[in-house]
């Protein structure tokens, strides 16, 4: 609860200090204090410190998986202000209202991540969605990311009538928004239910851009700013598939060989599809939105197993995937050329960033002592143990072998070609340092996974 | 009158508003489009509502409110995108989002 | 209308939809009826000035179709947001001595962040007409 509170209200304060004041030095220190402040008494939650109580009838409900998420979405969005939203300036005008926008998203995450009512669900999701859609478009005056955000919008709306259609029909048979309610066996299962639970899925499956429904992933983070895809590609990603495994394993837990077959074809067709389009792409940062489609894919497997394994797997997975992704892309963000040529002799010029890429890119593959290797391995594990099909999880090793390929092709351009022009990069030392201190702790999350999940049980 | 009629007329919208949002090309109808869907969904949670006993039936009613201002700010935040794409290119076709498949 | 949701779903018979029915009829009919007198009894008088735009008496000049000023178009989208954030003080307003003063403090709160909004939109300069 604190920190929900503490997010919305750092959004109105940047809205206000745009306007306050002059500097984008000031406004840009606020927000990472902010941001700190938000993870400093999300923490402090965790703790059993709670500083204002507010009656929610049940609809919000913080557990230690919830907060614990939340942590690790902080930290993230902290760690991503600290080394992106210097680049957010030339994105447009209104640096406050970005911001203040990103606030408001870590809100909605806040809510999603912590609901007991579809609800709370539904406000959350579109807490997260409508900030996001000005994001993309927020580069006004580049028409690629005007139809990214036209398109995002519609799409995003349309899937969320479905999420809406699965609600209605879902109460019309349970008689209730709460997920205890819902997920309570009395009698004949209706086939409202049933309707509903898949309408859902599908309208989660569309905004976390699971495979059938991923069409809409690589044009909009091609399209919109930079800054802003590695942003979506990550923090919300994350966000909403918290919201995604709590809907399953609270609302349809008792419906569990109903779903569970969807989920399988879901996650297989997720990996398939992700991994194997991702091999021919010319661009990085469209290469980047195939792998976010493909690491959905292996987060998915989370959902289907749906175990306490798994939970420990996702906050893992989360944890690799966000911190691996938003170095990647603060290094991107300062690049001028985003195809894979851009990125020839990046070695020869910087070679602490080109260093770093690659550990984060090892990390994204799943190469032994990353972060990435221990999340996949979490993953594979707990759909190992409690499944009755044996070919997912070996389609999902098979698909990790399959994305070395393309997160290679970076490692092979930086080091073993030769550039052509000389490099215009300029980066701060804050920047560089920041930088390697998150490798570092991708590293250590390789190495010592319990780090992180010792804070679930204690 | 049984629930199932208020269940057919809701979903019978509900259709309407997705056969439109993926047959119509102007963006402006395709929102209008989806605004049928949600609208469709209010009507189908107060009949729902209406048929759960009183206590549970509030929760519906009062979801159709957060639908509303929900949609309300979907409104301005889309038709903010439409004008903003209409002075760009001067149409509202969807069929001219196509920058972004190279 | 909203009698009709009231009785209808607990199954009462078709006849109490009968004054429904009736309105209907008779509001379908009224136009219906409205309409051919009125184009039988009037006269017929067809010249051009007619089949032009007509509006208070003024002449209408130019394409309706010319590019507005945005500041319509911006009014517009807030007057529908602030429209209809009022929709939560209407179940407030019902449950007004029921909710005593914690549903007051939940409902100051909601206005406080609203008229952050409002502040805000009015420094941003959204609402000035002239520039």
């Amino acid at each position: 609860m604190n920190a929900l509170l503490l997010s919305a209200l750092m959004g109105v304060v940047m809205m206000f200090s745009g306007i306050v004041l002059k500097s984008k030095a000031a406004i840009r220190n606020i927000a990472i204090a902010g941001m700190l402040a938000l993870l400093l008494v999300n923490i402090l939650e965790m703790n059993g410190t709670v500083f204002l109580v507010i009656d929610s009838k049940g609809m919000i409900g913080f557990d230690r998986f919830a907060l614990l998420f939340n942590s690790i979405i902080f930290f993230s969005t902290f760690l991503y202000l600290t080394l992106s939203a210097r680049d957010m300036e030339k994105v447009g005008v209104n640096y406050a209202e970005y911001l203040a926008l990103i606030f408001f998203i870590l809100c909605g995450i806040a809510l999603v991540s912590s609901f007991r009512s579809l609800i709370i669900l539904f406000l959350g999701i579109e807490i997260i969605s409508i900030p996001l859609y000005i994001l993309t478009g927020s580069d006004k005056l580049n028409l690629k990311s005007n139809e990214a955000s036209l398109k995002y919008f519609l799409l995003g709306s349309f899937s969320t009538g479905l999420m809406l259609m699965g609600i209605a029909l879902i109460y019309g048979a349970k008689g209730t928004f709460y997920t205890s309610g819902i997920n309570m066996v009395n009698g004949a299962i209706s086939p409202l239910l049933i309707a509903g639970m898949l309408l859902l899925m599908f309208s989660m499956a569309f905004k976390v851009s699971v495979a059938p429904f991923h069409f809409w992933t690589p044009d909009v983070y091609d399209g919109a700013p930079t800054v802003f895809t590695s942003f979506m590609a990550t923090i919300v990603k994350a966000g909403v598939f918290i919201a995604f495994i709590r809907l399953f394993d609270e609302g349809f837990a008792s419906q569990q060989p109903k779903w569970k077959l969807i989920i399988a074809i879901l996650t297989a067709a997720t990996l398939l599809i992700g991994n194997i389009t991702a091999v021919f792409q010319q661009s990085v940062k469209r290469m980047l939105a195939y792998s976010s489609i493909a690491q959905a894919g292996f987060m998915l497997l989370s959902v289907y197993a749906m175990s306490p394994d798994s939970k420990e797997g996702l906050i893992l997975y989360a944890a690799a995937y966000c911190m691996a992704t938003i170095g990647i892309f603060a290094v991107l963000i300062k690049m001028s050329d985003y195809t894979f040529d851009g990125f020839n002799g990046f070695a020869k010029q910087q070679p602490l960033l080109a260093a770093v890429t690659t550990i984060f890119l090892l990390s994204l593959a799943g190469i032994p002592l990353t972060a990435g290797f221990m999340a996949k391995f979490y993953m594979i594990k707990a759909a190992m143990y409690n499944s009755g099909l044996l070919w997912l999880p070996i389609l999902a090793l098979v698909m990790a072998a399959v994305s070395v390929s393309y997160y290679f092709r970076v490692i092979q351009a930086m080091y073993f070609r030769e550039s052509s022009t000389p490099s215009t990069l300029t980066v701060t030392p804050a920047f560089r340092y920041t930088l390697v201190a998150l490798a570092a702790l991708v590293v250590l999350l390789g190495i010592f996974p319990n780090l992180l999940l010792a804070w679930l049980y204690f | 009158m049984p629930i199932v009629y208020y269940l057919y007329l809701s979903l019978a919208l509900f259709c309407i508003g997705i056969v439109g949002v993926l047959t119509r090309r102007n963006a402006i109808i395709i929102f209008m489009c989806i605004e049928i869907m949600l609208n469709a969904v209010n009507l189908l949670l107060v009949a729902f509502s209406k048929m759960h006993p009183p206590k549970a039936g509030i929760d519906g009613q009062l979801f159709v409110f957060f639908i509303m201002v929900v949609a309300a700010a979907e409104v301005s935040v889309g038709l903010a995108i439409i004008v903003m794409m209409y002075r760009r290119i001067h149409s509202v076709d969807v069929n001219f989002l196509n920058r972004l498949k190279h | 209308m909203f009698q009709l949701l009231q009785s209808g779903l607990n199954g009462t018979g078709a006849g109490s939809y009968l004054p429904v029915v009736i309105q209907i009829i008779f509001a379908v009919g009224l136009v219906a009826f409205l309409m051919v007198v009125t184009h039988m009894l009037g006269p017929k008088r067809k010249t051009t000035d007619k089949l032009q735009n007509f509006s208070s008496g003024i002449e209408s000049h130019g394409d309706a179709r010319h590019p507005m000023a945005i500041k319509y178009f911006l009014t517009a989208i807030l007057f529908v947001l602030f429209d209809v954030e009022v929709i939560f003080f209407y179940p407030y307003a019902v449950n007004f001595k029921m909710l005593g003063w914690n549903g007051f403090w939940a409902v100051m709160l909601f206005v406080a962040f609203f008229l952050c909004g409002f502040i805000y939109i009015i420094k941003k300069g959204a609402l000035k007409w002239e520039d």
